[in-house]
Order: structure tokens, then sequence, then C-alpha cells
């Protein structure tokens, strides 16, 4: 969201670079101005009596970040962590907060023409979460709202 | 409105906020100065409010300006000596600081708010003294600008919007919330009337605003100011920290990894130093939430019609700043508790032999590695009778538990939920919630409240708090596969049962589990069932760890219950890292930190867990099975543990002088020349064996003993128990003839078994008389033994510190109360050197044969006080009369030492003294 909003702000022709990976199937994508770094999986201390969604903590550094399942957000079945599994840590209002992905792709740069306000919905995936999408010659790329996706309050329910 | 620049808000904010804490107190000043104008101050203040002024007008803040504006209308006319202060100017003047308070914390909205009930005030006394002072003001606003460029504050030699480009406060402190004292609601919306002195007469204002004072919206400051020299000292450690790693990164590249230690310890040490360094940036002095109380103390007293001064100390003392902002609203509520219940009526005080004046004084000072502060009255005090009628009245307690209570703990009744003293309600306090509260904020904070009232006389209410909160000791537990922190403050005792036990120790009262633990029940919760991690299977008990169960017993507020863990681990202290937000609620959770090999370890909210489980006050757990012992306060007892070598051999040790226990497992222990040694933290652990020493039936073999460590003279010796019973409190009546045996002190009998006393230190002498040949002895002079005048009650410790001491090579007088060693004193035939007292004991007790003795021709006499546990109240004490040492009745070694060196020292030169005597 903020991305298309400083796009516009910039004019027509304005690129952006988007951080991808995979969560099952999907190719998503955050702007790779909230991406911290990416790590390899850590191991998670479990928190009792948190959200479903969220993993657990880690010692990112000398700070405790919350790690939050993106399969559980975006509503797909749970799997088991591989290789391949990583955290995206992002920086979000003012916490760095990792996200688990199933496996990292490229960065991709986007002008702002290629990118379609989402569907109401992407293969199940709420279209709430989502800034944007953007077809590309091989696959859809679906750029996700971080603020939607890390908002703490509304998935209380 | 819109504000263009957040961060230049916010800089106005923090910046003014800084100037109106300092206003206050001027205010104050300049009232208690009257006519006798000190141009300086008045200066002081005029800067402060002109500087406002200035910043809100060029940030478009115009209510704020107009309000500045106003004020500094008056200040101009006190400066220039044409306007002399009085206290009905000073009031108007105050509320207006509070209102200006008040818009600078809601700067956004200000612009709406209205203020012209203040502004008329103002300037109704602005245009009363000098009709046309404009000119005096614009002259002296010029002459200001040029002052502040010699204001000693680093920030305002810095531009202002280039500073505000570091301040990260600008999220939070953009939107500010209320600020509870500076409520301007409760100013009275009158009539623009000329001011007059607005005391006793406004019921319905302060009614509202009083209630809105306790809500916890006390603004969080979120900037901080450094010294210089403590950021230079920063940089500077930093740099040592940059080098540190480049030095670590070239011994990691030669072969061998040569210097590598050298390297880890230059960066153990800059760690260390980088970390006190930081921990001083949060260190502000208290002096901040004191000085709010003389105006506290102003408006309150006056409103009751009460006079009242307030002496502070201690304003320098520094604590961090996360306690700082949490310690404020609990002091203002004791403050104001002392001038509503404390501090009498101006005609009682006189009637009284008081001066009218009542005096409130706050003290803050360092003790033992924490704060206290002590908030004193000379008012009437608390007459524990009163209290104690009135608890029962209130059902807190029953007739049998007030005839029981001690004056003190009847005293404490005060912080007890649902307790109010006031005759009647008033709108200051009495509401009958406030203790309580203040006692759980603190407790909240690690620290503990506690009250002394002398009746007739004034009451002192003591508060200690630690010096931070960013790091806290804490023990390490296991549930499940995760390990947890739980902070030492909580934690009451630890208790382990064999599985052989919990049929007789665990119990189930109305569905919930609960622990016998001497003589009462305490509620039990299961971490694992708590924390939502399943049961452990519970089959495989060929797990050593589940063949017993690990219970911590934890104390927060009112409640008390125990919390099974799995297992347990270290003592650590550990830096609070707070949570994310996703989890920032989590119930029974209050953060999380990072142990040393680099896992994350959450930390457990005590309080939280009991509210999750349900946990009722400690007042519900009942006394049970009367037929355990239970010592009651007459006559000494002492701590014990209990051990059995085998199932039939019942032991007690003295946990005076029981340094810490031990578990460790068979094959651990090496046996070297025929000495049993355990390694203990690189360090190697002598292991004594009962049975080898005194008549003893041999232990069975165990995979797992405990070791009670003990020290002589510095070194550390372990006594294996093969298994521990308990920790009681036992009485003294030691029998000392039925088993009369080196190595045993007498005999008692506990839970119907007779238990021997063991004397550690007689058996480790027994088992290695060489460890004291170096003890000290006493120096002899011309073959004769230093004289010891012992005063102790138990016959029991008479004799064995008689006995220890004889051993010695003293000679020792030895009387049964003070008393009578006071008159075998006065005798005047014995060449004492040294006295030994108890402290209880009956006709005259060891505060008092001291305070005799040092007020007698005999006060060069060295006192040894001998005391069970020493208290600190009974330390203070103790140097008040004159005591000299304070030593733990059981631990022969430190008195054997104490004793030498006062003879050892003093042993020529008294003597000289007696002879012409």
């Amino acid at each position: 969201m903020s991305a298309v909003i400083a796009a516009d702000r910039l004019g027509k022709t304005a690129e952006l670079q988007f951080a991808t990976f995979y969560v099952g199937h999907m190719l998503l994508g955050v702007d790779i101005r909230v991406v911290q770094e990416i790590n390899r999986q850590s191991e998670i201390t479990q928190v009792p009596h948190a959200p479903d969604y969220v993993r657990g903590v880690i010692n990112l550094r000398g700070d405790v970040a919350t790690v939050v399942d993106l399969r559980t957000i975006l509503g797909l079945p749970a799997s088991e962590a591989s290789r391949q599994t990583r955290n995206l840590i992002v920086h979000h209002k003012g916490e760095a907060i990792g996200l688990l992905v199933d496996r990292i792709s490229d960065i991709l740069t986007l002008s702002d023409d290629q990118i379609n306000p989402p569907p109401t919905n992407v293969d199940g995936v709420d279209g709430r979460l989502m800034s944007g999408v953007c077809t590309l010659d091989s696959a859809i790329v679906v750029l996700l709202d971080i603020d939607e996706v890390l908002a703490d309050s509304a998935r209380q329910e | 409105m819109a504000i263009e620049d957040p961060e230049l808000l916010a800089e106005f904010i923090a910046e003014s906020r800084d100037h109106l804490s300092h206003v206050e107190g001027q205010l104050l000043e300049i009232e208690a100065n009257g006519a006798d104008i000190d141009v300086d101050l008045v200066n002081n203040v005029f800067r402060g409010i002109h500087s406002i002024k200035g910043a809100a007008g060029f940030l478009g803040l115009v209510t704020v300006n107009r309000l500045a504006h106003g004020l500094e209308n008056i200040l101009g006319l006190m400066r220039t000596r044409e306007l002399t202060p009085n206290s009905a100017m000073v009031d108007v003047m105050l509320r207006a600081a509070d209102a200006l308070a008040h818009l600078v914390n809601n700067a956004e909205a200000s612009n709406d708010a209205n203020v012209d009930d203040h502004v008329m005030r103002l300037d109704a006394i602005f245009t009363n003294a000098e009709g046309g002072a404009v000119a005096v003001v614009t002259a002296t606003c010029t002459a200001v600008a040029e002052e502040e460029q010699h204001e000693l504050d680093l920030d305002s030699a810095v531009d202002f919007v280039e500073q505000a480009m570091f301040d990260e406060a600008a999220d939070d402190a953009a939107h500010p919330t209320a600020h509870a004292e500076l409520e301007p609601a409760q100013m009275p919306i009158e009539a623009a009337a000329p001011p007059a002195p607005t005391v006793i007469d406004e019921p319905k204002s302060t009614a509202s605003a009083t209630p809105t004072a306790q809500a916890p919206t006390a603004v969080a400051e979120s900037s901080i100011r450094v010294q210089v020299g403590v950021l230079d000292s920063l940089m500077n450690l930093a740099g040592e920290l940059v080098l540190g790693r480049n030095q670590l990164i070239q011994a990691l590249n030669t072969d061998a990894h040569v210097g590598i230690e050298a390297v880890a310890s230059r960066l153990d040490q800059v760690t260390t130093e980088l970390q006190e360094a930081i921990m001083r940036t949060r260190m502000q002095p208290i002096g901040a939430v004191f000085s709010k109380f003389p105006r506290v103390v102003r408006d309150l007293s006056a409103k009751l019609g009460k006079q009242c001064d307030v002496v502070m100390d201690g304003k320098e003392v520094d604590v961090d700043k996360t306690i700082l902002e949490a310690i404020g609203d609990p002091l203002t509520h004791l403050v104001r508790n002392s001038i509503d219940h404390g501090v009498e009526r101006p005609d009682v005080r006189v009637a009284a032999g008081k001066p009218a004046i009542g005096t409130i004084h706050l003290k803050a000072y360092h003790e033992a590695g924490k704060v206290r502060i002590d908030i004193a009255d000379d008012g009437g005090g608390i007459y524990p009778e009163k209290l104690k009628k009135k608890a029962i009245e209130k059902g807190v307690i029953t007739a049998e538990q007030a005839g029981r209570m001690t004056d003190r703990e009847a005293v404490r009744l005060i912080f007890h939920p649902g307790f109010s003293t006031a005759e009647k309600i008033t709108d200051v306090s009495g509401r009958g919630v406030g203790m309580d509260v203040v006692r759980t904020n603190i407790e909240k904070l690690g620290g503990t409240v506690d009250v002394d009232s002398n009746p007739g006389h004034g009451t002192t209410i003591q508060i200690t708090l630690p010096l931070t909160l960013a790091i806290i000791p804490s023990l390490i537990i296991q549930s499940g596969d995760e390990r947890f922190a739980i902070p030492q403050v909580n934690i009451s005792e630890l208790v382990r049962l064999r599985r052989e036990e919990m049929a007789k120790r665990l119990d189930l009262v109305k569905s919930a589990e609960v622990l016998r633990l001497r003589g009462s029940l305490l509620p039990l919760v299961r971490l694992r069932e708590v924390l939502g991690f399943g049961l452990p299977s519970i089959a495989t008990t060929e797990d050593d760890s589940q063949a017993t169960t690990n219970i911590i017993v934890v104390e927060s507020g009112q409640q008390r219950f125990g919390i099974v863990v799995d297992a347990l681990h270290d003592s650590e202290e550990i830096v609070v890292k707070p949570l994310g937000r996703h989890i920032k609620n989590a119930p029974c959770l209050s953060g999380a930190t990072i142990l040393g090999d680099g896992h994350v370890a959450l930390i457990l909210d005590v309080a939280g867990i009991a509210a999750h489980e349900q946990i009722g006050s400690a007042h519900e757990t009942v006394s049970t099975s009367k037929g355990e012992e239970t010592v009651h306060g007459d006559g000494d007892s002492q701590s014990v543990l209990l051990f059995t070598n085998h199932p039939l051999d019942h032991f007690a040790v003295s946990m005076d002088i029981v340094a810490r226990i031990e578990r460790i497992r068979a094959d651990q222990i090496d046996s070297v020349g025929g000495q049993e040694l355990v390694q203990y933290r690189e360090s190697s652990v002598p292991l004594l064996r009962l049975e080898n020493i005194i008549s003893a039936r041999p232990t069975e073999p165990q995979n797992w003993v405990y070791v009670i460590v003990f020290a002589i003279g510095g070194k550390e010796v372990g006594l294996i128990a093969p298994r521990l019973e308990d920790i009681r409190r036992v009485p003294t009546n030691v029998d000392t003839i039925t088993f009369q045996e080196p190595g045993i002190q007498g005999s008692l009998t506990i839970s119907e078994h007779t238990t021997r006393l063991v004397d550690l230190f007689q058996i480790a002498e027994i088992a290695h008389a060489e460890w004291f040949a170096d003890q000290p002895k006493p120096n002899v002079e011309e073959g004769k033994k230093p004289l010891v005048l012992l005063a102790e009650d138990s016959t029991f410790f008479r004799k064995q510190v008689k006995s220890m001491v004889e051993e010695r090579g003293y000679e020792v007088v030895d009387c049964e109360d003070g008393l009578l060693a006071w008159e075998r004193l006065m005798e005047g035939d014995l060449e004492v050197d040294v006295v030994i007292t108890d402290i209880e004991m009956p006709n005259l007790n060891g505060f008092e044969l001291c305070q005799r003795i040092k007020q007698s021709k005999w006060s060069y006499l060295p006192v040894i006080a001998l005391t069970s546990l020493a208290g600190a109240s009974d330390m203070q004490r103790g140097i008040e009369v004159g005591i000299d040492d304070y030593q733990i009745k059981m631990d022969r070694e430190k008195l054997l030492a104490a004793l030498h060196n006062f003879t050892g020292a003093k042993a020529g030169s008294s003597r000289r003294h007696l002879q012409p005597a």
C-alpha cells in the first residue's frame, strides 16, 4: 500500500522493488524497503498463550523478535520446516518481526503500471491482505500489504 | 490543527515540559520570598515562560502563546520590582502554569482550549499593578533573548531544529496523554472575580479532580538528558569494543588462535564497563519526582486547614528512569495521606505540645544496593489498638488473630485491601483502596513498603526499591522443552518432593491441588498446564527428573502459591527484553531474556499466573494438621535442616552455617588418598561421611546424593546427606544428656523421630584436625587466658558457645541473662576482655546490657552480639547502643575469628586499663 502511494507521488514511471518468496505454491512479494534481512531459521522459543499465527520468539542479535507464520495468516495448511525455510525479517512499526516463508525467490523490479489492484481473493487468500498483483510471463506475484498482514488487533477473533 | 513538522512539535513539547517542571518550584520560592524579590530567580522563570511563548508563536500555537504572554507580563513586573508577589498572585500564576502544562501536553488540540479565565485573571493582576507596562515587557524581551545564550542547558545551545532530528521521541510525544497531576479540569471555573486566596471553599471541583489524579496516565517521558561526560565515556568504550573485535578477528586468523584469551578478557572488561556506562545514562535523580511535593503539600494542607512544611533529603539519589516514572503516583498518594491522616490541625498540635506547623520529611538514600525512600510525618501516628478494632469490625481479621498481633503487625494492616482508617471519608483519601494500591504498585516494581508508627509522634512509611528494572536476578526453570525465568523477588523457597512423599504432601481441596507445607496448605499450579504444554508422559518414570517434583513457592502481593516445574536450572542475572506487540498481552509473561547460550527464555509473571489460575489471596490458606509441631514466638528457635543417613538415623544441622546444598551423582565423587572429593566450579570440595566419624549406620548406595556445603576458614567442605527431609524451625531446648559424643550437639524429637543435632565444625575437626591447625589462637600473655563474659539464656547455646570458646583457649564466665552478666561485671573482680551476649534474654536483654556497659567505665569492652539470624532492624538498634560486632550463633568459625580480632588487638591494652580500676 505504502509502496503504491509512494509511486503515485513520484510519478507514473516509478520503479519499485519487491523481495519475492514462496509460501506453498504462491509467489508472494513484499516491498523491499521494509525487509531488514533474511535469516536461516534459528531456534524458535514457543510462546504460551500467543495467537495461533505466532510461532514464537527468536534471538535477533540481542533483541527478542516475534516470528509469525505466514501460512497461518494466509489461511494455508501448516507444513514442516525444510532446509529452504527462511525467516524474512521485516521492520514494521519500530519492531523487527520474522515472517516464516518456505523459500526465497528473486528481487523483482516493477514499474507501478505493471501492478494491478488485487482481486477479492487469490487461491483462497483474502484480497485484503494484498496491495496488488503483478502478472509475469511465468507466474503471478501477489504483493502483500505488510500493514494488513501484521495487524495485531484484527486477527484476534 | 495541523502542525507541519511533528518532530519540531515534539521538541517543543519536550523543551516546554522541561521549563515548566522548574517553574512550579520557582513560583513557590517567589511566594516564600514575598517582598524580598530575588531578581535572578524571577528572571529564570521569566526566561522559561518566554521561551515557551516564543516557540509557541513560531509553531502557531496561539492559545499557548496567549497564556504564556499573560504569565510573562506579571513576571516582567516582578522582575523590575514594580509588583510585589503575594500568595493570591502566585496562586493564579500556579494555576496558569498548570493550564499551560496541560496545553503543552496536548499541543495539537491546544488552539481549541479555553484559557480565557486564566488570561483574564492574569491580566487583572497585570493591569491593577501597572497600566502602561507594555513598554517594559518589550524591553525585557530583548534582554532575555541575549540572556538565553548563556543558559547552561546543553540543549539550548544546539539549534532547535537540528536537535529535533536526533529526537527519537517524536512518535510518542506527538500523542501525549493528559498529565495526571496537572489536570486542568481541577481549575475552578468561576466568575472572573479578582483573585482571592482560594482555599477550603471548592469541594466540587477538587472532588472531581482527585480521582483523575489517580488515573495512571502520567506522561511517559520518551527522551532523556545525558551528561556529555557519560556520552564521551560511551564513545570511548565503543571504540574499545571495535578495537577488541579487530583483535579477535586477527587472533582467529592465526593458526593457533594466538592471544585469544587476552582478547576475550579485554572484551569481557569492555562490555562490563559499557553496560555500566549505559546503565548510568538511565539513572536520573529522584529530585525530579520530589520537586512536585512542595506544591502538593502547599495546596493540600491549605485546603484541609492544616499547616505543613516539607523537608526533602537525598534529591540527588539516582534511580532508573523507569522506576522514577512509576514511583510518582504511589509517592504522591503517600504524601497526601501523611497530610490528611498524619498531620493534625494546628490547634490539636499545639494542645499536644507540638509546633503548630507539621513537618513531612522525605528522604531518599542508598542502602544495601537498593534505594530507600522514607516518608515521615510528625503527626498523630497510628494507634494499633484502634486499627485492630477496625479490622475486626470490617472482618479483615478475627479477634483471635488480633490478639496475637504485635503492634508492628497491626500497623501494617493499613496495607490490607479494603481498609481505611479515616474517621470520615474525605475526597483526599479514605476511600480504603489507597494504601493497598500503593503497596501493589510498589511490589510490581520489585520493591517493598513498610510502615512504622509511634502513636502520638508520627508515622514513617519506608519504601525499598531496586536500583533498576532492566536487570533482575532470576531463577531459570524448565517446563516442557522450554526454559523460563522467574524473578528472585517473587520466590520465597524451593520445595522438592520425592515420589513416595507426594501422596503425603500433595492433596486436593475442591479439586484444586495443594501442598502441605509446615502445617499450612499452599495452592499449587502446574506450569505445564498453565502454559498449555499438556501433561508429561508419566509412564516414563525411569527418568530421574520425574522421580521428584520441584515446587517453587512464589509470592506476589497477597498471593502465595506453589508452581510445579519440570526442572530447575541456575540462577542468573537476566536483562529484560520487551516482547513484540503480537504477544505483549500474553497472560503469565512479563518479558523475555536471552540466556548465556543465545536461546530466548520467557520471563514468567507470577501475578499474571495467579490471576490466570484464579488463585485466591494467601489468607484463604488454612492451617491444618495441628499435630505438626509449630514453634511459637516465645523462646528461641533455630532453623535446622533435617536429613537421614540411613532410614533409621535422623540428623539435623543448623541452617545458619549451611552455605548451600548441592545434589551430585554418586559417580562424581572421586577418592584421592582415602579422601573423597567432588569437583565443583574448578575447585575440589572434600566430602565427609557421617558414618566414618560418629556412630551411625552406613548409607545405602544411591545414584544421587546431597551435599551440605559449609565453610571452614574460607575453605568449603561438604557433608554427604543421602536424603534430605525438610527445613524446620525447632526450639532450642536440646537434650544434651542422652547422646554425648564428639560431633553431636545433642538430640531433639522432631516428627516422632529422635534426631541428632550434628556439629559440622566438630565433625570436620575430628576427621581433619589439620584443617584447624592454623586457626588463630588467642595471644596468651604470662600464661593468662583472655576472659570472655558470656550472657545467654538458652542453656543449649550457652553450653555450645562456652565449650567452643574454651576449646580455643579462652576462659569463659557464663551468665544466664543480661542482668546476671551485668551484676557479675559490677562485682569488679573480673578482668574481662570481651563480652559475648545474646540479644533476646529475660530481665535485661542484649541491647540493654550493651548500653549499660558502653555507658559505664567498661565502655572500652568490645561487645559481640549473637543472633540466630541478623535482621536489619536489629543491626540498626545494635549500632545505636554500641554493639561492636554481630555473629550468627552457630557459625563457630566466624565467631572465633571475631573473638580473636577483638582480643588480639586489645588484649594488651585492656588489661592495663583494668588494673588501676
